[in-house]
């Protein structure tokens, strides 16, 4: 039986993997409901966002700068996704959507393997994320810490879009029923764009704060993107708070697992996935009835 | 010069031929009722004229502008509204985000209070979300979101199903207030009474084709006619 | 490379050509780059892959997770020759096989609870669960991340004079032999009768459902089948290079094996095969090469996407095409494809000849005096609203009843619930006196009880006689008989249904087209025939002229009636003169009650029924003029 030390750092633990396993799970989700389009190529878009970090960390040293320029580029990576493939594929079946997704999944990676190598590569943690903190009845790295409130502000900024904003009212009631956004005058289509760098720009921002934490290599999206996989169908298909409720359930029980017995953490998860289907299909907020 | 004209429609559904040279024309400040029994068509001439079903042939012209051609989005923009049959609100929104919604691409959209004020029981429930309201309540939603973009014509598909009397009342009473304040309308229903109550003017569609074209009163007066395009 | 029907003597000529072809592929290889290795490890691919075209290419499941059972079946084997608890590699590559099969049940259990795209992210998920039990809890067992080295290679014959596979072109003539004998399989089940319900189920499954088929045991067959080949095929990786490798359960070698399907193409059975080879080839000759040796991936996964967005069918599948194209012709210039008239079609009016009896019928009924079908009390709620409310009412067999009501009356989802599609809040369905309430579509059909669709539901991909095909089938086989083997077309009695239906729906002379060239009447008529070929005692139509030109309403209406005269029929109809025509007994629902019932001349004179036409609800005051 582990001690309360440990179980109560890998909750914090828990809390951190599943604040970013949340934020990528909502783009994941959101682009999902909006478009019908399931991106396979999530967890490459994860990675790229980490070495989009890694390559301007090499020039500067503010990871506020890294961030910034990171972003914009996984926008721009979205759109261009979005203009230049993605929309051929909206009247076609899902099956064909998850094919091209998970084609520009292996470009993306096989692209960065052979401008970086295929060896992991150390990100340096920025200066106000070093050391470690002390939380009164336990110690725990700083980075880590920030790491909560960095997603959670993230998480908040995206809630402020989705329930605050125009284009967020505008995605909301696509989700729902993109013919009648139409029949009231608005270009739902033109806001595909939009949703759909929304959903890269997610994956790729939790890549770019996990980046510090551990060594990125070319591989390191697959297992994430099961991960955010999970998250959805736990969470249910096409729902935010389902995304952020999901993704926080399943990093602490992969942190908390891994206290008794590191070897079935991640091997929980897909239990509680397993356990979930045979109960509650849907997920915890999703709609109802087959997707 | 009619506001709306539909001239020798000719829609399809997949590849069941629906509509067979469908014509009919609004004047400004009309309300027309168009009726028929289910599978007549009535549906898939609203759909048509908002865009959503593409017609084979013949042109719709909204002021003498031709639109047959136009996306539903785009019609809309030009002041054509379809309240449809389902109501279709969005559930998770709450009344006043749907009502905000429809208002993002009207030119001159009309002030919420303005709408509270001819549905007072939408601005009770505000802040309800859509799949909490009623029935009725949703109609009214529905057709607060055409009213609230200022549309120059409103379809009406069945508003008046599968709602309690009371509530049918209610909702004949803004449509009549509608049509005062000298709206455009096109109401489908199976609901002939109703309907007739509202229009001046009516159409009637059977198998696809138009039977009838004539005042209320005309239609009223030939009760063979009624019954058997309309009745059992 | 599907022989023509009847043609025995070019039952053999696909395998046949195949052999051909792979000892060309052995000898010609080495000069173009290959090898022995990479000809072995082609083959493994491809018969991984026989099983994943079988779910995917037939059935539309797209999996991510296959190398679940690759891995399962390699490990297993690999384990159990390693630790010496069998000697025999034969039996050891069975019990690595008919592990990845259990495995295969258990997760295609849980995973085919949904469908598509969620269907898909399950499967992955469970792929990296195997993965991860084997890198860490099993690791004991499995090697961990260094795998099981030291597996043996297989022997034929017994003691000092058995005969050693060693590798090279021992081993690859071996992994041929195993891979031509799962293409003949697969071929054979692809052309069974198990094979084209599942063809179905990609086409329309809830069609197929309605139709009287299981689908939920054919899709888990299906899967269980496609474990097999990849158990089958990662047990022999093992033996293939003496070691068993934990990428056999990446999510790589998922991803891999969907790859080079599509690029070979989908639901062509040598696709995969194909597809490996174009990877394969690619991998080990690309790398050689200086500068953009690192890229042999990217380029493979630029071409990839270029055949997905471009060329769908990949190479064999475009081939296929294009070599069916040249052999049959186009569509449009079949002979005898005059403008559709229907009066040619159908046969001739008066004297009414009898409708072919159907050589196959649901199972007798045995209560004679019972009613065919009786609504007792039925009620839906949806949330809130009451769409149906304790509706009862009874169809005497033989007879043709009718249901009508204004929109929004509850008569589609009445029809449902006769039907099964939708269990009732309240009341039972009797059918022949037997209760069927919830049984469901499938167990609805299977009684006897038939509906044809407002929105036709036909299967596009297929011919009309294999629609047809469809339907008979789901009388002779049952809900769910794996018949894996024997033709789908050489059950005489479904032979002989299909062609009693094509002729009573008169589409004898369109029988070898595809839904999409027919007429719309001739798609409605094929649309009644489907619900006919299930050989059902009570036919529902849902609006069955919907959508018809006046010539067509005429020429169904006759059909009908003839129907009529043979079976039970219950119809719902807005065409109020066919329904006075047809019917010898109308049921008026209006807001989900039933609000008269009698015949046609009570119903024309019942001043409800025209005030629920005709005034909706109760009057209310007129407002203005």
């Amino acid at each position: 039986m582990p001690g309360l030390p440990l179980l109560l750092a890998q909750a914090f633990n828990g809390l951190a993997l599943g604040s970013l396993l949340a934020l990528s799970a909502s783009g994941l989700t959101i682009t999902l409901g909006t478009l019908g389009v399931l991106n396979f190529a999530h967890g490459a878009l994860f990675m790229l966002g980490a070495y989009a970090v890694f390559v301007v960390l090499g020039h500067t040293d503010s990871l506020l700068l890294a961030v910034v320029l990171g972003g914009g580029f996984m926008i721009l990576v979205g759109l261009v996704f979005e203009r230049v493939v993605i929309r051929l594929y909206y009247d076609r079946p899902a099956e064909d959507q998850i094919l091209v997704t998970f084609g520009l999944g292996i470009l993306i990676v096989e692209g960065v393997r052979f401008i970086f190598g295929g060896l992991s590569q150390r990100v340096p943690l920025p200066s106000w994320g070093q050391g470690i903190v002390s939380l009164g009845f336990m110690i725990y790295p700083k980075y880590r810490l920030e790491v909560i409130g960095i997603v959670a502000i993230a998480l908040f900024a995206l809630y402020v879009v989705l329930y605050r904003t125009r284009i967020g009212l505008v995605v909301r009631a696509g989700i729902e029923d993109t013919m009648m956004v139409n029949m009231l005058g608005i270009n739902v289509r033109r806001t595909f764009m939009l949703v759909f760098a929304m959903g890269v720009l997610a994956a790729g921002f939790a890549g770019m704060v996990y980046a510090p934490l551990v060594s990125v290599d070319p591989d390191m999206g697959g297992p994430f993107l099961a991960e955010s996989f999970v998250v959805v169908v736990i969470g249910g298909l096409g729902s935010f708070p389902g995304a952020v409720a999901g993704g926080l359930i399943a990093g602490e029980i992969i942190s908390l697992t891994s206290a008794f017995n590191p070897d079935y953490s991640y091997v929980m998860l897909y239990a509680v996935m397993a356990l979930l289907l045979v109960v509650q299909p849907r997920g915890l907020f999703g709609p109802e009835g087959r997707a | 010069m009619n506001l709306l004209e539909v001239d020798r429609v000719n829609s399809y559904y997949g590849d069941s031929h629906i509509l067979f040279d469908v014509s009919l024309a609004i004047a400004e400040g009309e309300v027309v009722a168009l009726l028929g029994r289910n599978g007549a068509g009535k549906t898939t001439t609203l759909k048509t004229i908002m865009g959503v079903l593409r017609a084979q042939s013949g042109s719709i012209r909204l002021a003498g502008r031709p639109i047959e051609a136009l996306r539903p989005f785009e019609i809309a923009r030009l002041g054509v509204q379809l309240v449809p049959e389902e109501r279709r609100i969005f559930g998770g929104l709450t009344v006043a985000e749907n009502l905000e919604l429809a208002a993002l691409t009207a030119q001159k959209p009309l002030s919420i209070d303005r709408i509270f004020a001819t549905f007072p029981r939408l601005a009770e429930r505000h802040s309800s979300r859509g799949r909490n309201l009623s029935g009725g309540e949703q109609q009214m939603l529905a057709i607060a979101r055409a009213l609230i973009r200022d549309a120059e014509i409103i379809l009406l598909d069945e508003p008046f199903e599968g709602l309690a009397p009371l509530v049918v009342r209610d909702l004949v009473e803004v449509a009549a207030k509608l049509a005062a304040e000298g709206r455009t309308i096109l109401i489908v229903e199976q609901n002939v009474t109703a309907a007739l109550d509202l229009a001046q003017r009516v159409y009637v569609l059977n198998n696809g084709h138009i039977v009838f074209e004539g005042t209320t009163q005309a239609l009223l007066g030939k009760p063979a006619i009624m019954k058997y395009h309309l009745g059992v | 490379m599907i022989p023509k029907h009847g043609d025995r003597s070019a039952a053999f000529l696909p395998e046949a050509a195949l052999i051909a072809a792979l000892v060309a592929g052995f000898f010609v290889l080495p000069f173009i780059g290959g090898s022995a290795d990479l000809f072995g490890r082609i083959l493994i691919w491809g018969l991984f892959g026989l099983g994943f075209d079988l779910l995917f290419g037939y059935t539309g499941l797209l999996s991510f997770g296959q190398a679940a059972f690759y891995g399962t079946g390699g490990y297993v084997s690999a384990w159990l020759l390693t630790t010496h608890a069998i000697g025999s590699v034969w039996l050891a590559l069975a019990f690595g096989t008919l592990a990845a099969g259990v495995w295969g049940v258990l997760i295609g259990w849980l995973a085919l609870r949904r469908v598509g795209i969620y269907f898909a992210m399950i499967t992955l998920a469970f792929g990296q669960i195997s993965f991860f039990l084997e890198n860490s809890p099993l690791a004991a067992w499995t090697g961990g991340e260094n795998g099981l080295p030291g597996v043996p290679v297989p022997r034929i014959g017994f003691g000092a004079g058995s005969f050693a596979i060693t590798s090279g072109w021992r081993m690859d003539t071996l992994v041929a032999a195993f891979f031509l004998v799962g293409f003949a399989l697969a071929r054979r089940i692809v052309h069974s009768p198990f094979g084209a319900v599942l063809r179905a189920i990609k086409d329309n499954a809830d069609r197929t459902a309605a139709l009287g088929h299981a689908v939920g045991r054919y899709k888990l067959a299906v899967f269980v089948i496609a474990a097999l080949y990849a158990g089958l095929a990662g047990g022999l990786l093992g033996v293939f290079q003496s070691y068993m490798p934990p990428e056999a359960f990446s999510l790589d070698t998922s991803g891999q094996l969907v790859a080079q399907t599509v690029i070979g193409g989908v639901g062509t059975l040598v696709g995969p095969l194909l597809g490996g080879a174009v990877w394969l080839y690619l991998e080990q000759n690309l790398q050689r090469i200086p500068g953009v040796g690192g890229l042999w991936k990217f380029l493979l996964g630029l071409i990839f996407v270029l055949l997905i967005t471009l060329f769908r069918r990949g190479i064999a599948g475009s081939l296929r095409a294009f070599w069916r194209r040249t052999r049959i012709g186009r569509p449009d210039s079949l002979a005898g494809r005059g403008p559709a008239t229907l009066e040619s079609t159908l046969p001739s009016l008066p004297p009414h000849p009898p409708l072919p009896s159907l050589p196959l019928a649901a199972p007798a009924v045995r209560s004679a005096g019972a009613p065919a079908l009786e609504a007792r009390g039925l009620s839906k709620n949806f949330g809130g609203i009451r769409a149906v409310q304790n509706v009862s009412l009874t169809v005497e067999r033989g007879t043709v009843q009718a249901v009508i009501g204004p929109n929004g009356a509850g008569k589609t989802t009445l029809f449902k619930m006769l039907h099964g599609e939708v269990t009732p809040s309240a009341g039972d369905v009797l059918f022949f006196g037997q209760r069927i309430t919830g049984l469901g579509v499938t167990g609805a059909c299977q009684a006897g009880i038939g509906k044809s669709y407002q929105v036709n539901q036909l299967f596009s991909t297929l011919t009309v006689r294999e629609n047809v095909r469809v339907a008979a089938l789901a009388r002779s086989l049952g809900a769910f008989r794996p018949a894996l083997f024997g033709a789908a077309t050489a059950i005489p009695k479904v032979e002989r249904q299909v062609e009693a239906v094509l002729a009573t729906v008169g589409l004898e002379g369109r029988a070898d087209l595809l839904p999409g060239t027919l007429a719309y009447g001739e798609k409605r008529r094929l649309e009644i025939g489907l619900s006919l070929a299930a050989g059902p005692h009570v036919l529902l139509l849902d609006e069955p002229l919907a959508g018809m030109s006046p010539e067509e309403r005429v020429a169904t209406k006759r059909l009908i009636a003839r129907l009529g005269e043979q079976s039970t029929l219950v119809i719902v109809e807005h065409d109020m003169d066919a329904v006075f025509e047809l019917a010898q007994r109308i049921s008026v629902l209006a807001n989900g009650v039933l609000l008269a019932q009698g015949t046609p001349a009570d119903i024309q004179n019942d001043p409800a029924v025209q005030e629920a036409y005709l005034g909706g609800l109760h009057a209310h005051e007129p407002v203005g003029g």
